[in-house]
């Protein structure tokens, strides 16, 4: 998935991708279109270049779900910190080993 | 460019009525006490939830069978100020060891008082897990997937109405 993480960096020609990757260019066209299926890459026109990028959409999702995942994390880490401390008299603290 | 790498990222602050030596501990040492149950990677729900405190330490969970299931690492440790981890979880919740294919969650913890900390976590490099994403893509699409969960969800439903 390294095209993937050029992409994250800016807008990049298939030319430009190919050069630094150990893949041949029909190779990375082909992941490219894989990507661009998959929603995740869009293509721009610059002049007479096609560019690619990521497609905000798809990362918009990928961060959606982190950020679904943290809220609900986050509001349930400040519930159990603010928990009277009474682990130790129910033994939860001490009663179970917390050697991995 | 600025653009892909701003949307990259997940930032979340909380407010706890709590010593900032809790809050910190209540965070790596009693996270099973608070991780989202249904968050697990292994077959089995969690029974408890680990960070080994140093750089370089797991993060994992253990079921109550003892089987472990790696997280990620500590890249950073300092308590009760900060812990940064490296996240191999993608969005299909399976561990890719690549530490390259890792997003990274650093949590700062800051105290505002004798019962009062900030916590602000910032969850970057998200786009490395690009690969997840398109399998995710691919789990939505299959029917097995949310759309199967759904329809279970309405079987719910009709099999009760037509008691």
């Amino acid at each position: 998935m390294a095209i993937f993480q050029k992409l994250a960096k800016g807008p990049l020609a298939v030319h430009e991708l190919a050069g630094t990757l150990p893949v041949s260019r029909p190779a990375v066209s082909q992941h490219l279109r894989v990507l661009k299926d998959a929603g995740l890459v869009t293509d721009i026109k610059d002049g007479t270049r096609r560019l690619y990028q990521l497609d905000p959409k798809g990362l918009a999702l990928l961060r959606a779900h982190f950020d679904k995942v943290w809220d609900k994390a986050m509001s349930a880490f400040q519930a159990s910190a603010e928990q009277p401390v009474i682990g130790e008299k129910h033994g939860t603290s001490r009663g179970r080993s917390r050697r991995p | 460019m600025a653009q892909a790498a701003e949307e990259a990222v997940v930032r979340k602050s909380v407010r706890v009525q709590a010593t900032i030596e809790r809050a910190f501990s209540v965070f790596v040492e009693q996270m099973e006490t608070w991780w989202p149950a249904d968050h697990h990677i292994g077959a089995q729900p969690f029974q408890a939830i680990f960070v080994e405190p140093r750089v370089g330490g797991r993060w994992y969970e253990r079921d109550a069978q003892g089987n472990e299931c790696n997280w990620g690492q500590v890249l950073a440790w300092g308590p009760p100020h900060g812990v940064t981890f490296s996240w191999h979880l993608g969005p299909d919740w399976k561990f890719n060891p690549d530490l390259a294919k890792a997003s990274e969650v650093e949590i700062r913890f800051t105290s505002e008082g004798p019962a009062a900390t900030l916590i602000e976590l910032t969850h970057t490099k998200i786009e490395r897990h690009g690969e997840g994403y398109e399998q995710l893509c691919a789990m939505l699409d299959s029917p097995n997937a949310w759309a199967g969960t759904l329809a279970a969800f309405a079987r719910v439903f009709e099999s009760q109405a037509g008691r």
